[in-house]
């Protein structure tokens, strides 16, 4: 069964650097999502495994079949590789129904006449497009037309599905439908897969593990919850949503715990696990902050803006000199508050 | 605390200043364009030139025409060799351009620009260059049968002004073809290769159909472009007595027993309708095309090419071969050509050297002249279409203007049809329309004909770039105040000059070299090059001319290389 290994990938152009020592594994039938902003690398690194940039270093294999292997002269041609993959742009030819579009790599594959027919109807009734066969792409809305990419990705039932930022050219709500619609289809086939996008909220929602990528690395590789926990570094916090930083002194604290000591906190905030410098940085995100009002326990502070988001509140704190960003549930007036960062709400990051 | 600054109010401007002058532009591009056509028209349907009294209305000039059976045989020629063109031509530009823009052929980038040669090299020059290549006098084809003997082709017949002509517009295919390919996504192709498709199946199942509309449309283009030829019979068919639609026109204008029959009229209008009809069809087809256009391709970075493999050497050495012997090897002969008193075989070359012709070009009056009025004319009429179109353009597209509906068309338009006819119908407007001889037998109407004929192709500089100018920027300028000549003066053409400017030079290089318009109009004393070269060879004078078209071949290439650099430096100071 598929597994892609991906070890040491490097590529720069000219002087840039995009692909600076990228390894990964994907098992099978996981979602694996490459996350990161533009020109992280992400997009080269799937185009790599799909053939169509070629790694200066590195080796890239899915199963027993080696893909890339820059020793050994090894770059199987892109279409021998027998991947689906879904462009952003959709790529669907333009002068082809969307039938024949889902025919083509079956008609390249030789599959017979009838067999192809009755594959082409699955595939199409499986993304609820049963109807559509004839139409051209134009006639389609952009959500039909990236199902029909995907159909045609699927088509011939290839092992490993790639995704290019698929919904980054569909609304917001279309957006999400679609997303839960693609992860449930990914298991109901078992397809091994890598995806590629620059939103966080697709990242966590669908993925089984992902990898944030800044600068052509790898910073942190988990599932949902670990990476969006445990961020290690401070890039990754930030890119996985709003983050506090608190810089200062650490000292160790009861049960290996630390104890960070900061201008605004001389208290000491009690941050998870050892670190071994004088100095370190933990990063908290606002909601778990607490901010309270005036009478109860915590830092004194003072709530300079509010901005009322719906499910929640966004507040401007000021403690000292320093600003912080905390979210709550409920409505505090301007002026004088208390805050308290719990034990276990921040992590040290680099 | 924030100071306010009182500044008047902008004064409100009145309107009639912008629609006067965006009416008097457009009167004048419409008015030059169409003119024209009229007294053509009009001519066609008389019975006697319009000079002379006495005509009346008849068919008589279309009776005549279709009477006679050279006309007949003509136009049997010119649809055999635009047919025989058009498919070459489409074939080989297509399968150009995908070599040069999908592939990982070895030198694409500097083949993709020396494929363009043929559109910068002045036509007559390659002509003239291919003559004494190629011809029957040729010295290849001299060094073939004289000297080993062997079967020769002959480019004085239908096959052999074929190959010429599919040299001289694979270019317009080439360009076509391969614009459409830059415009369309390149995953497109990724998808089939994704989906397991090699190199073949890529092309012919993906690259080509999707081309399909580029290559109809180029290929109408071309066709169209072969019925109007005029230097190819002129050059090359007149040792064999092979008449094209435009040189059958040409000749019987000026040997007919009245000067300017009017079946020649008859013969133009006929062709004007073929050809417009063909346009036509065209723009209708184009706008069949939007299912081929694909949806909203991203920028997706550096892919990597199709690949060639084992073809990839060879593919590059027939590109290269092609371009030898089609442009460099004929470019060698012209240079020689004009440095020997006559190129054969017989005599090795050195002995034959000869600065004759370029002393003739040096102090031949009517040679002088010639040069002097077609720098004259590319310079100075370069300046002005363009200044003009650029101000058209704006009307066009970005004004609110009553009429701009019709300045696009009009711009297009003069390129489309058949430069003998506008040469014909400008001849018949100053007679009849024009006072006294303000712009009759003299450099004045050459130049004015000249330039319409081309306006187009500023035109088709300026726009796409116009395109790119978001209106906002028009809606920000105005919502500060200003006016729209104003608008005009101060955000679109400076923003346009690098636009304007390859217009220029493309205008310059295009009216050095063509005399379509012109043949009619010449007259001793108002010479213009190309006119001359046409009028020399065909009293069988080759040194001069050839030395003439070295001369256009190096201004070209001069100017190319001042717009060059001229236009890095006005794209750095953009930047």
């Amino acid at each position: 069964m598929p597994e892609i290994r991906v070890l040491n990938l490097r590529k720069s152009f000219g002087t840039t650097t995009v692909l600076d020592g990228i390894g990964f594994t994907v098992h099978d039938k996981e979602f694996v999502t490459l996350l990161g902003p533009s020109g992280c690398g992400k997009t080269t690194t799937l185009m790599s495994i799909a053939g169509f940039q070629t790694p200066d270093e590195g080796v890239i294999a899915v199963g027993d079949e080696v893909f890339v292997d820059r020793r050994a002269g090894i770059d199987l041609p892109a279409e021998r590789r027998n991947l689906g993959i879904v462009f952003q742009s959709y790529a669907l030819w333009p002068h082809m129904t969307v039938a024949q579009n889902v025919a083509f790599p079956l008609s390249l594959r030789k599959v017979d006449k009838r067999a192809a027919r009755e594959r082409v109807a699955e595939v199409l009734d499986l993304v609820e497009l049963g109807a559509h066969g004839g139409r051209y792409p134009h006639q389609l809305s952009g959500g039909q037309q990236q199902r029909v990419a995907l159909a045609r990705a699927i088509a011939y039932s290839p092992k490993v599905l790639l995704l290019d930022e698929p919904f980054s050219n569909l609304d917001a709500k279309l957006r999400e439908r679609a997303r839960d619609w693609l992860k449930h289809l990914q298991l109901s086939l078992g397809l091994t897969t890598v995806f590629v996008t620059h939103d966080r909220d697709e990242a966590l929602a669908m993925s089984d593990r992902v990898l944030v990528m800044n600068n052509g690395r790898v910073l942190r590789d988990g599932t949902a919850e670990e990476v969006y926990h445990e961020p290690r570094a401070r890039f990754v916090a930030q890119f996985l949503g709003r983050c506090n930083f608190l810089t200062g002194r650490v000292e160790s604290g009861p049960d290996g715990t630390s104890l960070l000591r900061t201008p605004a906190f001389p208290e000491g905030i009690v941050v998870a696990g050892a670190h071994p410098g004088p100095e370190a940085t933990a990063a908290v995100r606002p909601h778990a902050v607490e901010l309270l009002g005036p009478d109860a326990d915590g830092v004194e502070a003072s709530v300079l803006e509010a901005a009322f988001l719906g499910d929640h509140y966004r507040y401007l704190v000021r403690i000292g000199e320093y600003r912080i960003e905390a979210h709550a549930p409920h409505r505090i007036a301007s002026g004088p508050a208390r805050l308290r960062i719990p034990p276990g709400a921040a992590v040290f990051v680099d | 605390m924030v100071t306010t600054l009182e500044i008047p109010a902008a004064a409100r401007r009145p309107r009639a200043p912008a629609a006067l002058g965006q009416a008097l532009v457009s009167v004048l591009v419409v008015g030059l364009v169409a003119g024209p056509f009229i007294p053509l028209v009009y001519s066609s349907f008389r019975s006697k030139p319009v000079y002379l009294p006495g005509g009346v209305f008849s068919l008589g000039g279309y009776r005549t025409l279709f009477a006679d059976p050279a006309y007949w045989t003509a136009v049997r020629n010119t649809l055999l060799f635009a047919v025989g063109t058009t498919v070459l031509a489409v074939a080989g530009g297509t399968l150009l351009a995908i070599l040069c823009t999908r592939t990982n052929m070895p030198g694409r980038r500097a083949y993709g620009l020396l494929l363009m040669a043929p559109v910068v090299i002045p036509p007559l020059g390659l002509i003239v260059g291919w003559t004494a290549i190629y011809g029957q006098g040729g010295y290849l084809t001299q060094l073939l049968s004289r000297n080993l003997h062997l079967p020769v082709w002959n480019l004085a017949s239908i096959p052999g002004m074929t190959a010429f002509g599919t040299v001289v517009t694979l270019p317009v295919a080439y360009l076509t073809v391969r614009a459409s390919l830059s415009g369309t996504d390149a995953s497109l192709e990724d998808a089939a290769r994704s989906a397991g498709a090699g190199l073949l199946a890529v092309v012919r199942r993906i690259t080509i159909p999707m081309l399909r509309p580029a290559i109809l449309n180029c290929g109408i283009l071309i066709f169209a472009l072969c019925l109007e030829i005029l230097g190819i019979p002129l050059f090359l068919g007149g040792p064999s007595n092979i008449d094209f639609y435009a040189s059958y026109l040409y000749r019987s204008w000026n040997q007919g027993g009245t000067p300017d029959p009017p079946f020649v009229s008859a013969g133009a209008v006929l062709l004007l309708v073929v050809v417009s009809l063909l346009l036509v069809v065209r723009a209708r087809l184009s706008g069949a095309e939007q299912r081929f256009v694909a949806v909203g391709p991203r920028g997706g970075g550096a892919r990597r090419p199709l690949d060639l493999g084992r073809w990839r050497r060879p593919a590059s050495a027939c590109v290269g071969a092609f371009l030898t012997v089609t442009c460099l090897i004929p470019l060698l002969g012209l240079v020689l050509m004009s440095f020997v008193r006559v190129l054969t075989t017989l005599v090795a070359p050195w002995h034959l050297v000869t600065s004759d012709n370029w002393h003739a070009v040096a102090t031949d009056p009517a040679l002088r002249r010639s040069i002097t009025h077609s720098l004259l004319i590319a310079a100075g009429g370069g300046a002005v279409s363009v200044a003009l179109v650029a101000v058209a353009a704006l009307i066009a597209h970005r004004s609110r203007f009553p009429l701009r509906r019709l300045i696009a068309p009009a711009l297009i338009y003069p390129r489309a049809v058949p430069g003998v006819i506008l040469g014909i119908g400008f001849f018949w407007t100053y007679l009849m329309f024009t006072p006294g001889a303000l712009v009759r037998n003299n450099l004045w109407g050459e130049a004015i004909a000249l330039c319409v004929r081309n306006l187009t192709l500023a035109y088709v500089v300026i726009q796409p770039s116009l395109t790119r100018i978001g209106e906002e920027l028009d809606r920000a300028a105005r919502a500060a105040g200003a006016g729209w000549w104003h608008i005009a003066r101060r955000v679109l053409l400076p923003l346009l000059r690098p636009a304007l400017l390859a217009a220029f030079v493309l205008m310059f290089i295009t009216l050095l070299g063509d005399y379509d318009p012109v043949v009619f109009l010449q007259k001793p004393g108002t010479e213009i090059l190309g006119v001359t070269m046409l009028q020399y060879w065909s009293t069988g004078v080759q040194g001069p001319v050839a030395a003439l078209a070295v001369l256009q071949v190096v201004l070209v290439a001069v100017v190319l290389g001042l717009g060059a650099r001229a236009l890095r430096r006005v794209t750095v100071a953009d930047a």
